[in-house]
């Protein structure tokens, strides 16, 4: 179908109001990071930095910073490969049989996904400190792990109903056992379903932030959202390391997703388009 | 695994079954139970005091503006970032240049981190370093500086909006794909018989994407109605509890001040928010599939 000329020159403007909207935010953030200390106070604020400089990425790559950087990595990354693996088993099971229980089982966790973590926080919080685990990494793994889980089982499950049965049953007739099928058969075709699966896991925690706040009491335990958050209090007049420190929160969570987006929007539309 | 492995389905459930009975499960229950104790700073031991504390906070002033501010948040955003975020996929449907590198680039928000956001808005809405009102004032649309989060008229306003501005592309992802999925030949029948954009997209489009709106606006309404770090990092529910929510609400009175029995029962007030619209998700997505089925 081809336009009018006025439509399609509507149609682009409205494309690069779209960008602006969305980018402006980003640009600011990178250019303020950029400023010297006292550039951020120039009254009005100027969208280019007129003097850029790395200072603010070396002043805010503090001792804490690194430290902040370090929990976030070991959480995430604990609570990517615990998700994406006992979610797979799960969601195989949930894919391979039809059994009333399983189903119901299935519905629970479905329903699962939408419980408020600020309503429960209360009587997790408690179990962590009869399991003296507060201020731990474990205790965020753990609650990370539950909340991310009903979502990922999910979303693999949505995968593995699309693999064909057939290539198990011939695996099986060739004398494989059930643990070796899943390992050498399901595993290696649902390899699109466990990245866009732990890309949302990874999403989901780098940022989280409710429960690092309340399970955490020590700097050294901190992860990067409840320091970054700190970081108002104690440095919120130093506004370019503190752009400098998003900056660099950012980046690795964006970097991931942009390289895996294909599988995760893949993954993501999949499950919510076909219900 | 084939029929006969019954014993593995369970071994490989029973890991998952087990977190989210303890760590989902029980403290949905836990909280209903938290509320009918009292605690405090000062008597730290739970005391059995039935629904004492129910009656404690529907009374107190705090209640009804959190109920209310939870409504205007709840529907603006939602409202808000579906359209936003249908308009974005309809335009994004169009044959454009640099098509594809504007949906890259617009899912930036979505994967930026919530506590980012916030810290990075707060800054734009500074009353004098901030780029809103230094924009604004340039182009002619504020006469004078405008302190968007300290003041109790517009702080709501201007939260909802880092929230949509953060939440659309989701939006917009999902109704891309739906968009994606119509059957062009309807359009293209409907175009024949003369019907201009307008009405294509409102007998064509939006009839055969309905399931998929219907489900995304449930979807958004039980995410949106459980936010928190956006709105805590920013106002922590202020100025003059303009902006608590349910989430805010419930970490200030259970963390802030130790008082868990008020907070558990604003938990189980936002559970029982959350039941009915979880039944109406559940009522959306069976309709849509006996309409499937139907079709």
């Amino acid at each position: 179908m081809t336009q009018p000329f006025t439509t399609r020159l509507i149609l682009i403007a409205c494309q690069a109001l779209l960008a602006l909207f969305v980018l402006l935010p980003f640009f600011w953030m990178l250019s303020v990071s950029l400023k010297p200390p006292t550039e951020p106070f120039a009254i009005p604020a100027r969208l280019w930095p007129q003097d850029p400089t790395f200072a603010n990425y070396v002043e805010a790559f503090r001792p804490e910073f690194r430290t902040y950087f370090l929990n976030s990595l070991i959480v995430s990354g604990a609570s990517v490969a615990i998700t994406v693996t006992l979610g797979l088993l799960a969601a195989y099971s949930f894919s391979r049989t039809q059994l009333t229980i399983i189903t119901a089982l299935m519905a629970g966790v479905v329903l699962a996904q939408m419980f408020p973590h600020s309503a429960i926080i209360i009587p997790i919080y408690k179990l962590m400190r009869e399991a003296e685990l507060l201020n731990t990494h474990l205790s965020l793994i753990i609650a990370y792990v539950s909340v991310t889980l009903p979502v990922a089982i999910w979303m693999l499950r949505g995968f593995l109903l699309k693999l064909p049965i057939s290539l198990e049953e011939a695996a099986a007739i060739d004398g494989a056992g059930p643990v070796r099928i899943f390992w050498q058969v399901v595993v290696p075709l649902a390899r699109p379903g466990i990245i866009a699966t732990a890309v949302y896991v990874l999403i989901v925690t780098w940022q989280e932030f409710l429960f690092a706040l309340s399970f955490t009491s020590t700097r050294e335990m901190r992860t990067l959202p409840v320091g970054l958050n700190d970081f108002i209090g104690q440095y919120g007049i130093r506004y370019g390391e503190l752009m400098a420190s998003s900056v660099m929160v950012s980046v690795p969570v964006i970097a991931v997703f942009f390289f895996l987006q294909r599988y995760f929007v893949a993954g993501l539309t999949a499950g919510a388009v076909k219900g | 695994m084939l029929r006969s492995d019954r014993w593995l389905i369970w071994l490989f459930l029973a890991p998952s079954l087990l977190l989210l009975g303890v760590f989902l499960y029980y403290p949905m229950i836990g909280t209903v139970i938290e509320s009918f104790y009292d605690t405090s700073f000062i008597s730290p031991d739970p005391r059995f005091v039935g629904t004492a504390v129910y009656e404690k906070v529907f009374a107190s002033r705090d209640f009804p503006s959190v109920v209310w501010n939870s409504v205007v948040w709840t529907v603006g955003v939602v409202l808000l970032q579906n359209l936003l975020g249908f308009a974005t996929a309809l335009l994004l449907n169009e044959k454009l240049p640099f098509r594809g590198l504007t949906r890259a680039l617009v899912l930036m928000p979505f994967v930026l981190p919530g506590v980012v956001t916030a810290i990075l808005w707060r800054f734009m809405y500074d009353p004098q370093l901030g780029l809103i009102n230094s924009l604004m004032i340039r182009l002619g649309a504020l006469d004078d500086n405008a302190a968007w989060l300290a003041s109790p008229d517009t702080a709501m306003a201007a939260v909802i909006f880092v929230a949509v501005w953060k939440g659309f592309p989701f939006s917009m992802l999902i109704y891309l794909a739906a968009l994606q999925n119509v059957d062009k030949s309807q359009i293209e029948a409907a175009t024949l018989d003369g019907a201009g954009p307008w009405r294509r997209l409102i007998d064509v489009t939006i009839p055969a994407i309905k399931d998929v709106v219907l489900v995304n606006i449930v979807l958004t309404l039980i995410l949106t109605f459980n936010y928190f770090d956006i709105v805590w990092v920013m106002t922590r529910g202020g100025p003059r509890d303009a902006t608590h929510i349910f989430p805010t609400k419930i970490f200030e009175t259970g963390f802030g001040q130790f008082r868990f029995g008020e907070a558990a029962t604003y938990g189980v007030v936002s559970i029982a928010v959350l039941a009915l619209l979880v039944a109406l998700y559940v009522l959306v997505q069976v309709s849509a599939n006996k309409r499937r089925a139907l079709a």
